[in-house]
């Protein structure tokens, strides 16, 4: 039982590296937490689209939130909405 | 799977938010916010669910970059992935990863690309494209995006809403779910309690649209209990247990077609449960639900009249939207301050009445639009629109001119289109001019197109319809087509581009009776001008017209006369023995000798004879007929109806003229034979006889001719020719050119009604016939007769100057009895004579009473001409009456 649970993490950290190099070589950027936290997403039905969409505003608003404070993003997100 | 472990999405988002931008969970709430609704909003994806397309991609991509080697390397550790088999949607992750990918090469762009995702919902929603049928589920979640968006845009920031959300995201939304939390108990995190809704709310209008199209009143989840119902005082006091703001937020849902904590729709009452503001919601969100059922019916198979019409509902359905949103913002404002009391500017239910009065104005117009236009398509769905147009309101006027406008644009875009480039691109056969494909060419002008009644704008007139729809030069095209000949219609030049926005529609609509009616008019003479043109110029249709007067209505005498003279001696003989070729050959031959060699080689070239079908004991004179021979772009004026009715009127022509040309025979037969048989008084009574029944066939024959050539032909030709001169499209000419066949057919009696007259005049020329035939042989036994007494005479001269006896006894007897034997034949051609008159002039009588009877007055007065002396009158008693009654009839209008 152990060694079946040992051999699972085995292909899954085995599954993970290769995942990684893919990302490496696709320049995505993300570490490998980020990886592993999309996988688990991808891996309960979200729509990867969607995700990709989400991580890319994320990086948007965090090189902002740098720069800026909290309230303009705000005014920020309600031009996108109007947008809309 | 075993391993990872199965945390909730939501806290894998959030755990995600934190490590890209590297903040505290706190800090990143509203990225976490953010990510929620668009994961939410996405969840089925737009594209296939292909790990090899994607893997495929990758490739390609990496190609791109000009990474052969990466590529290679990709495509390795791709299969090593495929042999794991840890992964469930391999297909997702590589998808995320290629869609996270970016080119080393280019400078770092990790921002943008943002608008682009949300950019898709829009358009998504405003054009109808059979995707959704297939999955209704995504059209909920892009329709509540975007209702969402609007309205989400107020809140702040809100975690607790995370629970709700997620668990049902996917999945339409139990309303009972929502309900059963009322928003007190659930506010988590110090959120406000508003924005918290405003989260909620998208997501759970979006089923409530997608279940709309079952029923005109969406069923908004299990009736609820009745003791939940809060019923809040009338005067809206913050009295009771109800305050009034949270009425008011109750209100905001309702607008949206989202059951409120206290306003609930009743299922078995059909209208939300609250006593003052009943009409209020209950119009709205009706009116919006019914306008979401549309938004959904009307994307299935409208067409693009019914799309724009969609697009146009959409834009005022957004304007609500907006004006919820707004609304909502003034209800945050005053949570986050706390205000509860009725100050000046705080919400109160009555305020909401009278802001909400235009909007639901607004609405119910929009609904009732809807009702209306159900079912309807294309130029009958414009033609709804305008008739609600015709109000009194000059708001709701506006309301409809602008969707009108909307409307009408794709119909006049393919009113241009089909008016300047003659090009019909109605795939959803919404446009009023229909064409059918399965015409073929030589009927292309009356068949290929036709006029959808039903379709015609109420706005647009029939005339203008017509004018659209006759002269265009897609028929041109098509006509230029058929004979492989490529004239480019440069000459037309569209007096203005296509519609190209509704605003120019909306002018255009404005004016129907100024501009349009101009630029219709304009693009109606250009076109039918240049098309007329060219028919004339070159397809010589003119000539053509000239070319049949001449020759198949014998138009051109002396070919005519000549051809007859060469013809003669082929067309006695059995109709069996002619072949074509010689007859072509005669028919050739007159050509060369008359004036008909200096006609246009292209007229001469369709000059042919065709022999009838044969029926046993046929002369050549019954079977034939000159033949013209039309195709391209003259068939279209010269049907093959229509040069059915010509080959008969030319029979009719040709016979008659044949009756002319014998009784010239017969006349110089008299007249060459009269000084011989001067010598045999004996003949002379019956010679008589001849005389008198062949000058009465020749004034009946010159009549006949006279009213055929004069009153008929010319009188037709004439008319026709202004007709054609004036004509303003081809349609006018064709119209022309029926006519005058149908004159010409009816006057020479070739329709049915003359049936009988005609009847009679085939009678009369086969007494002509007979009597040529009778008098032939009467002179051939007398001149053979007259011969013989002149051999004889002769003989008896030549015997005395020889010096013998003139005749002998028996010779002279001999000579006697000859005589004697022909004066004996003498009394039967006389009676034959007889007999051949009483028959002629008996059926004349009867034509005659036809003619009288018949209701043309041109034939009443052909009857008075042939009965000039009135000879038939005195014996005829009919014939007086009815004379008589016409000669009354005439002095009484004189």
């Amino acid at each position: 039982m152990a060694s079946a649970a040992s051999a699972n993490l085995n292909a899954v950290r085995e599954t993970m590296d290769v995942l990684l190099e893919i990302s490496r070589l696709l320049n995505t950027g993300l570490d490998m937490e980020s990886l592993s936290i999309c996988v688990r997403l991808c891996e309960q039905g979200i729509n990867p689209e969607a995700l990709s969409a989400v991580i890319k505003e994320l990086r948007k608003a965090s090189e902002s939130l740098k720069v800026q404070k909290l309230p303009q993003i705000e005014q920020y997100c309600w031009k996108e909405w109007f947008l809309l | 799977m075993a391993t990872l472990d199965q945390k909730s999405p939501n806290v894998l988002l959030q755990s995600l938010c934190c490590r890209i931008t590297g903040k505290s969970e706190a800090e990143v709430a509203h990225q976490f916010q953010y990510a929620v609704r668009v994961i939410g909003s996405n969840y089925a994806p737009t594209i296939e669910r292909d790990e090899f397309l994607v893997s495929e991609k990758i490739k390609k991509e990496l190609l791109k970059q000009r990474r052969e080697a990466d590529a290679a390397l990709f495509s390795e550790l791709h299969r090593k992935l495929q042999t794991q088999g840890v992964l469930k949607h391999r297909w997702s992750v590589l998808y995320l990863l290629l869609s996270l990918s970016e080119d080393p090469r280019k400078p770092s762009s990790r921002v943008g690309n943002y608008g682009a995702l949300f950019a898709q919902a829009l358009p998504r929603d405003a054009h109808s494209t059979p995707f959704y049928c297939t999955r209704p589920q995504s059209l909920a979640l892009s329709y509540g995006e975007r209702s969402g968006g609007l309205s989400a845009s107020v809140g702040t920031s809100g975690i607790s809403s995370l629970g709700v959300y997620t668990l049902n995201g996917p999945t339409p939304t139990p309303q009972s779910l929502l309900a059963g939390q009322p928003p007190q108990s659930a506010a988590g995190g110090g959120q406000p309690l508003g924005s918290r809704l405003a989260w909620a709310l998208p997501v759970s209008s979006s089923p409530s649209s997608a279940l709309a199209p079952t029923a005109t009143r969406p069923p908004l989840g299990p009736p609820v209990p009745s003791a939940r119902v809060v019923r809040p005082r009338r005067d809206g006091d913050a009295g009771g247990e109800v305050s009034e703001a949270a009425l008011v937020r109750d209100i905001l849902y309702v607008f949206q077609g989202i059951d409120g904590k206290f306003i609930k729709m009743s299922a078995q009452d059909n209208c939300y449960k609250i006593d003052s503001k009943v009409v209020l919601c209950k119009s709205l969100r009706d009116t919006s639900s019914r306008l979401a059922e549309l938004g959904w019916s009307l994307d299935r198979a409208f067409g693009l009249v019914g799309q724009s019409f969609c697009a146009s509902l959409h834009q005022e359905l957004k304007e609500y939207y907006r004006l919820l949103s707004v609304l909502h913002s003034q209800l945050q404002v005053e949570d986050d301050q706390g205000v509860n009391v009725c100050t000046e500017s705080s919400l109160t239910l009555r305020r909401l009445l009278v802001w909400m009065y235009d909007p639901k104005v607004r609405l119910k117009t929009l609904a009732a639009l809807v009702d209306f236009c159900q079912g309807r398509k294309g130029g009958e769905l414009a033609s709804a629109v305008h008739a609600y147009g015709k109000t009194g309101d000059p708001q709701m006027r506006a309301l409809v001119q602008h969707i009108l406008s909307l409307v009408s644009h794709p119909i006049l875009n393919f009113l241009y289109r089909w008016i300047y480039d003659g090009e019909l691109e109605d795939t959803y056969h919404e446009f009023f001019v229909a064409s059918d494909p399965n015409v073929k060419t030589d009927r292309l002008w009356h068949d290929k197109y036709s006029l959808r009644k039903s379709m015609i704008p109420s706005f647009i007139t029939m005339d203008q319809a017509r004018k659209v729809y006759t002269p265009t030069i897609s028929s041109l095209i098509t006509i230029d087509r058929v004979c492989h000949d490529r004239t480019p219609p440069g000459k037309i030049t569209p007096a203005s581009k296509s519609a190209d926005t509704p605003k120019d529609a909306a002018e255009l609509l404005s004016d129907l009776e100024g501009a349009f009616q101009e630029k219709i008019d304009a693009a109606y003479f250009d076109t039918s001008k240049y098309l007329l043109d060219v028919l004339n110029r070159n397809y010589l249709l003119l000539e053509h017209l000239q070319a049949m007067r001449r020759y198949l209505l014998l138009g051109q005498g002396d070919f005519i006369r000549h051809l007859m003279d060469l013809l003669k001696p082929e067309l006695v003989r059995p109709a069996t023995t002619l072949y074509q070729h010689n007859l072509t050959g005669i028919l050739e031959t007159a050509v060369r000798a008359t004036n008909a060699q200096f006609d246009n080689a292209e007229i001469l070239k369709r000059l042919d004879v065709r022999l009838l079908e044969v029926s046993p004991g046929d002369t050549g004179w019954d079977v034939f007929s000159l033949d013209y021979h039309v195709d391209g772009p003259i068939a279209t004026v010269f049907t093959r109806e229509c040069m059915g009715h010509y080959l008969r009127v030319f029979n009719f022509l040709w016979r008659a003229k044949r009756m002319e040309y014998t009784l010239t025979d017969i006349w110089k037969g008299q007249m060459c034979n009269a000084k011989l048989l001067k010598t045999m008084p004996e003949l002379s009574g019956v010679l008589h006889q001849c005389h008198i029944l062949a000058s009465e066939m020749v004034h009946f024959i010159h009549q006949m001719q006279y009213y055929i050539t004069f009153e008929v032909l010319e009188c037709s030709w004439d008319e026709l020719w202004n007709k054609v001169q004036q004509a303003q499209d081809l349609d006018h000419i064709i119209a022309a050119h029926d006519v005058f066949l149908d004159t010409i057919i009816s006057r020479c009696l070739l329709d049915n009604n003359s049936r009988n007259l005609l009847n009679q005049l085939r009678a009369i020329f086969d007494q002509i016939i007979e009597f040529q035939n009778a008098q032939d042989s009467l002179y051939r036994s007398a001149l053979e007769e007259l011969t013989l007494r002149l051999q004889y005479e002769e003989r008896k001269q030549q015997r005395e100057e020889e010096g013998q006896w003139g005749v002998t006894a028996e010779q002279e007897a001999e000579e006697k009895r000859r005589i004697q034997e022909f004066q004996e034949t003498i009394p039967k051609m006389r009676s034959q004579l007889r007999i051949l008159t009483h028959c002629y002039q008996n059926i004349v009588q009867q034509f005659l009473v036809l003619l009288m009877t018949s209701s043309d007055e041109s034939l009443r007065f052909l009857s008075f001409r042939l009965d000039f002396n009135e000879h038939y009158r005195a014996r005829e008693p009919r014939l007086r009456a009815s004379l008589g009654a016409t000669r009354g009839r005439r002095l009484s209008n004189i």
